[in-house]
C-alpha cells in the first residue's frame, strides 16, 4: 500500500495519514482482518513522530475503521470497508462538484433527485 | 509532528505477506514431535534430540512465517516474523535501483534463501520485486504490490541523492 503524505501542507499529517488508510480500503489494497503498520516503524519511515500515527489509528479506531488488540496491532475492521469506500467515493463527488463550480446545496439537490 | 527540516511530499511503500507453507510446515512437524516428545519411555537423549528439532521448527515458524516491507526515502526494511528478529535495512545508498521481475516457478524459494551473489525471499511466481544493490547483489523479494514498491524506491532516489 502506498502512503504519501506532504509535510508542507496545512492539513495536519494525523489526517493525511488516516487518509491514506481510508484510500487503502477503498481501493481494496487493505482489506478486513489486515494489519497494519506498527506506529513506530510507520513513523520513521514517513519521518513522523509516532504519536502522530497512533492519533491517526486512534481516529479510525473511533470511526470504527479500526480495531486494536493486544498483542496484534491495528486491524482493519470488516464494518470499516464498505462505509470507507462510500466517503471515498463521496470525497471524490464533492471533488468534481466543486471543479464543475457546484456548491454544497446544488449537490444535495441533486442528490436528492437522483435517489 | 513533522521531524525538522523536512518539506514536501514523502511516499512510501508498505506490504505484508504470509508465507503459508512455512507455517503449514510448521505446524506438520511440530505434531510428531510433540507427540514423540511426550511418550513415557523415551531416555533423556531422545528427549534431548526431540527437544532440538521442537525448537528448531519452533524458530523456523517463528522468524518465517510471514514477510512486512517498508519502502521509501529512507530505505528498504524487511522484517521476518512476529519477533522484532530477524530484521534488515537497506539504506537508500545501498540500492542502485528497484525493478519487477516475472518470477518463473522453478526460482521461487518459499522462504529466505542467501547466496553470495543473491538474497531471495519469495514465496509466489509472477510479478516480484528485485533490488539491484550497489555491490553487485540483487534481493528478490515477494511482496502483494511490487509495481508499487518499485515506484516508491525509484521515485525517492532523486531527493534522496540531492
Amino acid at each position: 500500500m502506498r502512503w504519501t503524505v506532504d509535510h508542507s501542507s496545512q492539513e495536519p499529517l494525523q489526517h493525511q495519514i488516516a487518509g491514506c488508510i481510508r484510500r487503502g480500503v477503498a481501493s481494496g489494497e487493505l482489506t478486513t482482518g489486515e494489519q497494519l503498520p506498527p506506529s513506530a516503524e510507520l513513523g520513521v519511515a514517513l519521518s513522523v513522530d509516532r504519536n502522530t500515527v497512533l492519533a491517526a489509528y486512534r481516529q479510525l479506531r473511533d470511526e470504527g475503521l479500526l480495531e486494536f488488540r493486544r498483542g496484534r496491532g491495528a486491524r482493519v475492521t470488516s464494518a470499516g470497508a464498505p462505509l470507507a469506500s462510500v466517503t471515498e467515493a463521496a470525497h471524490a463527488l464533492i471533488d468534481t462538484a466543486r471543479a464543475q463550480g457546484l456548491g454544497r446545496t446544488d449537490l444535495i439537490r441533486l442528490i436528492e433527485e437522483l435517489t | 509532528m513533522t521531524a525538522p527540516g523536512l518539506s514536501g511530499r514523502h511516499s512510501i511503500y508498505t506490504g505484508r505477506v504470509t508465507n503459508w507453507p512455512a507455517v503449514t510446515l510448521s505446524a506438520v512437524l511440530l505434531l510428531p514431535l510433540l507427540a514423540l516428545g511426550g511418550g513415557s519411555n523415551q531416555n533423556w537423549r531422545d528427549l534431548a534430540l526431540i527437544l532440538v528439532c521442537v525448537a528448531g521448527v519452533a524458530m523456523y515458524a517463528v522468524t518465517g512465517s510471514s514477510l512486512r516491507i517498508m519502502a521509501g526515502p529512507n530505505g528498504v526494511s524487511l522484517h521476518s516474523g512476529i519477533l522484532p528478529w530477524p530484521r534488515h535495512t537497506y539504506h537508500p545508498d545501498r540500492i542502485q535501483r528497484a525493478e519487477v521481475i516475472d518470477l518463473h516457478p522453478l526460482f521461487v524459494t518459499f522462504g529466505f534463501w542467501w547466496t553470495p551473489r543473491r538474497t531471495s525471499y519469495t514465496l509466489r511466481s509472477g510479478p516480484t520485486l528485485r533490488l539491484l544493490l550497489t555491490n553487485g547483489r540483487t534481493v528478490t523479494l515477494t511482496t502483494p504490490h511490487p509495481h508499487a514498491a518499485a515506484s516508491a524506491i525509484n521515485d525517492a532516489k532523486p531527493s534522496t541523492r540531492g
